[in-house]
């Protein structure tokens, strides 16, 4: 994939060292605004460390990452922060909600980090909530949501401030198949709606069904790409 | 065991900070209790304890030597009831006051081989003892006024010239100085001295019994004086009583705030251990040994920092103590060390022991998944309350942690809240102290003082080394001159003279003031200044002597008597000081010159300038420098103060900054995600220090009034152990800025505290802390 206007993501020759291993070794990788990635392969293949990245939780030890038109070599910390704020959406395995915050709580937080009133972070969030089929346990707490509940929580919380990309980790690994598969299909609709996705999956069948593009990843380095025809 | 030792040991490795952090509180928190200990043991009877360690006299008995023989006074030593004896040692009294060191008053020197023997072993403190004639070693209390300085020629005309070779504290105060027998015997001595120590000496009667023992066989005229220990007794707690109810505070705060730091510190430790607790028990460890693991992890740093406290401890409150009370040598008893190195860490594992007896009973699913259900219902109300708050969100979320930790937050509330007491206890002690300091020593720095020759009752030798040329105008022409010269405002002259009280033994200074006293004289605390037949005087002056305003007592001197009736009670320190006006003198010792002139100086004339001009019209009158305000016991108070200050205001701020590395630990997984979703590190840092913030502001505003009534109950008392009235001035100290400065106190507190951990947090690394879950 080449540079160009509609690129979203441009990964050069991205390497990421630890201190007694070598995650990530010469990736590079583009996506398209408007795809849906899935990044498949074995566990500690690198999978995580490339999305985190991505993602600006992490710097690589060399290569370049240009996220929405934004070089994150260039960033300081807090330049980071506000990149991972306003350009990015992330969804973890184990959901990450703060267990004192109502699940509404939970959604605004993210646009109240970023100054927004109290009421129309609410508001938004509430619309993201019905948005999402759970506005009905709003005022519930994490203990008392369902997995599937609370993933879906985390997507609204990462869809509050507008994301140019939405990155998944593993989203569906600590819910069961069903509540899994409803997961899936919220981010399969997002993604119709034009929203880009990079996610990480271990489920073939569920990378298939959602996704434009999968990529594998052996020993830190892209094995293979496919393009997958959609059949929506 | 080893099993468990090795996962203790893993597990500190693992909680570095954690592990520094147990062993750094229980090092500070193991040194203020030694600290607060050693104080309050030494405040509890200060004199007893420095009797008993100097194995001081009960009695000390002056013999005349012309009329009782050497072997009589062996044999005074061998008397039933008698413990231990100590002489006889030649004495003489040497007059300084003809001398270069006029300063040190008269001595009563005593001729000693060496400082220690059974009954009155003297502290050296400073120097060395006299090793050979010409050597004097003087009696000063380490903390006092050094008379003059080490090495100092004490040159009395007609006397071998004497060095001052070390300064030695005798408790008994048995002589105000010490030189070798041989060098004793050279002064020709006439009475000897010996220190007696009795089996019982509890009270004035039993010492009386005791004297009546040894001088049984001894002709009654042979007896030149006596002084028992009960009389030195008074004298010591009024000069150190002052220390008394200041220290014991400070030593309650100290040991308050180090047990609650440690106990924070400690079950801190094991309840963010809860979920480790829950992998060992899936491990297969039982109940106990995962107590075991819990009480090791604890236990190993918290010896660590005891021991290292302990030494630190004594280190620190050695120059304190020696300082306040004069006793250095010994320093801190065995026991209050071996109470801390026991009683730390007993507090140590009571703290372990129950937070893991809590943790022991957890089953393990619970272990693990603990933290991961919503925290108390008021957390989350007040959580909903802040989410809508008008307020940066990473405030509001600092501000709701508190609530989610209810009882860490108390102890650290209650930690901030001893801690600004202690601040504000301690800055109005020293503003007391300045406040008194300020008004019996003030600091004039208009007014010149001049000495118009020596004082009328003493005779200068015609071969004395003369330093000041004698007066060549009369009195009345110098205060004539005085007044005259441009630049003088107002001009106070002065003589002073021993004068008998009648009807008692007592020979306190009388100062006669001619003048403008009232712009020059002593201040007046109440009542009025002296007019003529009338009298003003300290309130320890009149305490001491039951007298009250309105009394008058008769003057004798050189055969002439005066009544004078006190009017006013002044601000002035030396309680054996009293003022009146030059009539009195006029009728005690007519004709007297004054010996010193006060004069207050324009504003805008030079000292330098007004000095050359009355040396123009009398180069007798000697200038003197200006006077030094400051007076070591004011230095010493406010000095501990300030080091008490600093170390507990440390030891509540440590506390602090174990809440936070806490917090941080337990919340990592929060904070990476909060930091994922865009929370800058500044944010976290605002939300980090916010979560004890609140504290800090909480602790603020309940540690002042506390610290503000404890200064009410202790400012007063340290004043009537001082023998002197308690001044409203020097107990309302607190202004309202100074209140709401202190009332910040609690903040900083906080903010100090937090600042490293909530920067640690700040920085945490997102990816990691994900990862790892
Ligand atoms: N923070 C880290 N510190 C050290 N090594 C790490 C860290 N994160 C990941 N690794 C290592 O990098 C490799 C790739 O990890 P990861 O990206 O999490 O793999 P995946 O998500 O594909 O399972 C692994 O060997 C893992 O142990
Ligand atoms: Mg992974």
């Amino acid at each position: 994939m080449t540079n160009d206007d509609n690129s979203v993501v441009q990964l050069t020759a991205v390497r990421k060292e630890y201190s007694d291993s070598v995650a990530l070794d010469g990736v590079s990788l583009g996506i398209a605004a408007g795809e849906a990635v899935a990044v498949m392969g074995p566990s500690g293949s690198g999978k995580s460390t490339l999305l985190n990245l991505v993602a600006g939780l992490d710097r690589p030890t060399s290569g370049s990452i240009v996220v929405n038109g934004e070089d994150l070599g260039d960033l300081t910390e807090k330049g980071l922060a506000l990149f991972r704020r306003r350009r990015v959406g992330m969804i973890f395995q184990f959901f990450n909600l703060l267990d004192d915050l109502s699940a509404l709580d939970n959604v605004a937080l993210a646009a109240q980090l970023t100054g927004t009133s109290a009421a129309k972070a609410r508001t938004r969030a509430l619309e993201l909530l019905d948005e999402l089929g759970i506005a009905g346990r709003r005022n519930l707490h994490p203990a008392q949501l369902s997995g599937g509940e609370r993933q879906r929580v985390a997507v609204a919380r990462a869809l509050m401030n507008r994301p140019a990309l939405l990155l998944a980790d593993e989203p569906t690994g600590a819910l069961d198949s069903r509540s899994g598969e409803q997961v899936m299909d919220l981010l399969l609709d997002l993604n119709q709606i034009g929203q880009t996705l990079l996610l990480v999956t271990h489920d073939e069948r569920l990378a298939k069904q959602c996704a434009t593009r999968v990529i594998h990843v052996v020993d830190g380095r892209i094995a293979s790409t496919s393009d997958l025809e959609h059949t929506p | 065991m080893s099993a468990v030792w090795r996962v203790a040991r893993s597990a500190m490795g693992r909680r570095r900070v954690q592990t520094a952090v147990i062993a750094l509180v229980v090092a500070v928190s193991t040194g203020t209790s030694v600290l607060a200990l050693g104080l309050l043991v030494s405040a509890s009877g200060p004199f007893q304890r420095a009797h008993a360690e100097q194995n001081g006299a009960h009695l000390v008995i002056a013999y005349d030597t012309t009329r009782v023989s050497d072997e009589q006074l062996a044999a005074t030593a061998t008397r039933p009831g008698v413990e231990a004896a100590a002489g006889p040692f030649g004495e003489v009294t040497l007059d300084t006051a003809r001398s270069t060191a006029a300063r040190v008053g008269s001595l009563t020197t005593v001729g000693r081989a060496d400082p220690a023997g059974p009954v009155d072993r003297l502290d050296l403190w400073s120097g060395r003892w006299a090793a050979a004639p010409g050597e004097i070693v003087l009696n000063v209390r380490q903390g006092s006024d050094d008379p003059v300085p080490l090495g100092s020629r004490i040159e009395i005309p007609g006397e071998p010239v004497l060095t001052v070779v070390g300064f030695a504290y005798s408790v008994s105060a048995s002589a105000d100085a010490w030189v070798t027998p041989v060098q004793l015997a050279a002064l020709h001595p006439t009475t000897a001295q010996v220190l007696y120590r009795f089996t019982t000496a509890g009270t004035g009667a039993e010492v009386d019994a005791g004297r009546a023992a040894v001088t049984a066989g001894v002709p009654a005229a042979a007896v030149l004086g006596e002084q028992s220990y009960l009389t030195v007794e008074e004298r010591f707690d009024a000069d150190i009583g002052v220390y008394v109810p200041f220290l014991v505070p400070f030593g309650f705060l100290g040991l308050a705030v180090a047990v609650l730091i440690v106990a924070n510190v400690v079950s801190g430790a094991v309840v963010s251990g809860v979920r480790t607790i829950g992998v060992l028990k899936s491990l297969g460890f039982t109940p106990n040994q995962v107590m075991a693991v819990y009480l090791l992890m604890v236990l190993a740093p918290a010896a660590v920092g005891c021991v290292v406290g302990t030494i630190g401890g004594n280190l620190v409150a050695r120059p304190v103590l020696a300082d306040a009370f004069g006793v250095g040598a010994s320093g801190i008893d065995a026991w209050v060390d071996v109470a801390a190195l026991v009683g730390l860490p007993l507090v140590v594992a009571l703290a372990a022991f129950v937070s893991a007896l809590r943790a022991r009973r957890l089953p393990a699913t619970a272990a693990i998944t603990a933290g991961s259900g919503p925290r108390s219902g008021r957390a989350v109300v007040i959580q909903r309350r802040l989410a809508s708050a008008r307020l940066p969100r990473s405030v509001s979320l600092g501000l709701g942690m508190p609530f989610a930790r209810p009882a860490r937050s108390m102890l650290t509330l209650a930690a901030i809240v001893l801690g600004v007491m202690t601040v504000t206890l301690s800055i109005g002690v020293t503003l007391s102290v300045n406040a008194y300091n300020d008004a019996v020593r003030p600091v004039h720095p208009d007014r010149v003082e001049f000495l118009g020759g020596l004082r009328g009752d003493l005779s200068l030798p015609a071969d004395a080394p003369g330093p000041h040329p004698a007066p060549t105008l009369t009195d009345a022409g110098d205060e004539a001159a005085l007044r005259s010269l441009p630049g003088s405002v107002h001009v106070l002259a002065s003589a002073e003279r021993t004068v008998h009280l009648l009807g008692s033994q007592e020979k306190p200074s009388v100062v006669f003031s001619r003048g403008d006293s009232a712009a020059l004289g002593p201040g007046i605390a109440e009542g009025r200044q002296a007019g003529p037949g009338e009298a003003v005087a300290p309130s320890r002056f009149l305490n001491r002597r039951g007298l009250a305003l309105g009394d008058t007592i008769t003057l004798e001197l050189g055969g002439n008597r005066t009544q004078v009736t006190f009017v006013g009670v002044t601000l002035t320190n030396n309680a054996d000081t009293i003022f009146t006006g030059w009539s009195t003198l006029d009728v005690l010792a007519p004709g007297s010159r004054a010996e010193s002139y006060t004069v207050q100086l324009a504003p805008g004339t030079t000292r330098e300038a007004f000095v050359s001009a009355v040396h123009a019209r009398d180069p007798g009158l000697e200038a003197l420098p200006v006077r030094d305000g400051t007076s070591s016991q004011a230095v010493v108070l406010v000095g501990s103060a300030s080091l008490l200050t600093l170390v507990l205001a440390l030891v509540s701020a440590l506390g602090v900054f174990n809440t936070v590395v806490l917090h941080t630990h337990e919340r990592r997984r929060d904070l990476g995600m909060l930091k994922a979703i865009g929370m800058t590190p500044r944010q976290v840092t605002a939300m980090m220090i916010t979560s004890v913030g609140a504290l800090g502001v909480v602790g603020g505003l309940l540690g002042v009034p506390l610290g503000y009534l404890a200064h009410r109950l202790v400012g007063p008392a340290m004043m009537r152990a001082a023998q002197s009235d308690v001044f409203g001035f020097v107990i309302d100290v607190y202004h309202a800025p100074t209140l709401v400065l202190l009332g910040l106190a609690g903040i900083v507190i906080a903010v100090l505290g937090a600042l490293l951990p909530a920067g640690r947090a700040a920085r945490l690394p997102i990816a990691a802390v994900l990862h790892n879950e």
